[in-house]
């Protein structure tokens, strides 16, 4: 099969399985920054947005994604250029590994779109989808604190 | 083998002559499709562009398209009515991206055994639309139980009216994003410090699900302060087996007891 998508706001086409996941056809694409963590929605390494959206692209069929628009962590930033979020999670501390990290930013990337001034409560529940076997979790809460202060002071998303 | 084959209709009527094929399954976005082995299955309809989303109030009936997501449902009922019934079943269930995929329609017509959503469906006394082979508007109960009336349809929305209930939803859960052993949901209409009705569910025992008719009989008349809460463990009889359950005697006892305390805890709110 073949369709359309849009990533990272750039159009593309993809070749793929029918009964494919659009974490494999991701990352067969060259989308590695998308994690294979357990294949069953429970880790979130493989979280993306699908239409603006935190979900397991291991639970979805890419031929159900046709023509939708995909944003993996590489869309909110880049090495030379990172997202607020991406800097914070560095300077807090929250990164161990970073094999949940991709999940992680773009967990918190969604819940600072729409709650820019989480709890601490707000936060661990809009990342009850993202488990971290390295960290225990603290330092991923302060980051989430650190860069909603930030984007707060910058005014928030700019897109 | 035969590749799995994908369909994209762009209206209900072209779905419903698709939903009639043989081994064609609509596929709503959820998860239960991924679950399940696909073999014998030829083809997936694909839904998201037709126009099965929304939650709509009309006077005191709310309609829930079937591709509502649980955090489609969780977010609009909130809005409408909250502390609702639904809000409560929902909000905790799987996870947050999860539960961005999740569909009503799908829940209703897998209806897994650790479903968070069924029970208060059927205590709201739901009824879902249907097209394909046996259209037509159906009490949830009658479409869950019904093996035939399921094949080659799909369905379209659910609905169910707002009314004024005291409820509450339990899980009994080892995390707070496991799926649920059982789940018990209860509805309770007070007047004056009576419970003038009752109803309660529990999801997740042997046949699915059972509705607790004996303590809804012994609820039903009562004063909300002479609530006795062993007196709802003695009138809970379930049973439950499968691979998820260790010990099945001492899981009816918990969700006796874990019914008992809900439901003095609701009162003495």
């Amino acid at each position: 099969m073949r369709g359309n998508f849009t990533v990272n706001g750039k159009k593309c086409q993809f070749e793929f399985q029918a009964d494919e996941r659009l974490l494999i056809s991701l990352r067969n694409n060259g989308y590695t920054e998308v994690k294979n963590g357990c294949m069953e929605g429970e880790c979130g390494a493989c979280l993306i947005l699908l239409d603006g959206k935190p979900v397991n692209s291991c639970q979805v069929f890419t031929a159900s994604a046709v023509g939708k628009d995909i944003k993996t962590v590489k869309g909110i930033g880049s090495l030379h250029q990172p997202h607020v979020i991406q800097e914070a999670f560095v300077e807090a501390g929250a990164v161990q590994c970073g094999f949940c990290t991709p999940g992680m930013v773009l967990a918190t990337y969604s819940l600072l779109q729409n709650n820019p001034n989480p709890t601490e409560a707000e936060i661990k529940s809009a990342l009850d989808g993202n488990l971290c076997r390295c960290t225990g979790y603290v330092k991923i809460i302060e980051a989430v604190k650190l860069a909603a202060e930030r984007l707060q002071v910058n005014g928030g998303y700019h897109e | 083998m035969k590749e799995l084959k994908w369909y994209y209709p762009k209206t209900l009527a072209d779905a419903e002559i698709l939903v009639q094929q043989k081994n064609v399954l609509p596929h709503g976005g959820g998860t239960g499709l991924l679950l399940r082995n696909l073999t014998g299955v030829d083809g997936l309809i694909e839904l998201y562009q037709l126009p099965l989303k929304g939650i709509k109030r009309s006077g005191n009936i709310i309609k829930i398209g079937s591709l509502c997501t649980y955090a489609d449902v969780v977010l609009e009922m909130r809005k409408i009515k909250p502390d609702h019934i639904l809000e409560k079943c929902l909000r905790h269930s799987a996870n947050t991206p999860l539960r961005n995929r999740i569909t009503v329609g799908g829940s209703i017509a897998m209806f897994p055994p650790w479903s968070d959503l069924i029970g208060a469906l059927i205590v709201l006394n739901a009824r879902v639309s249907l097209i394909g082979e046996n259209p037509g508007d159906f009490p949830i109960e009658r479409y869950i139980k019904d093996k035939i009336l399921r094949q080659n349809t799909m369905f379209t929305v659910v609905k169910f009216s707002l009314a004024d209930w005291h409820s509450a939803h339990y899980r009994e859960v080892r995390t707070s994003s496991d799926m649920p052993i059982f789940n018990h949901t209860v509805l309770l209409k007070i007047t004056e410090g009576r419970i003038v009705e009752s109803r309660l569910i529990t999801v997740g025992t042997a046949t699915k699900y059972t509705r607790l008719t004996k303590v809804e009989e012994y609820l039903n008349g009562l004063q909300i302060n002479s609530i006795d809460g062993t007196e709802i463990e003695k009138r809970v009889s379930l049973k439950f087996t499968g691979s998820r359950i260790d010990d099945p005697a001492y899981t009816s006892i918990k969700a006796g007891i874990e019914l008992g305390r809900m439901i003095q805890q609701m009162v003495r709110s």
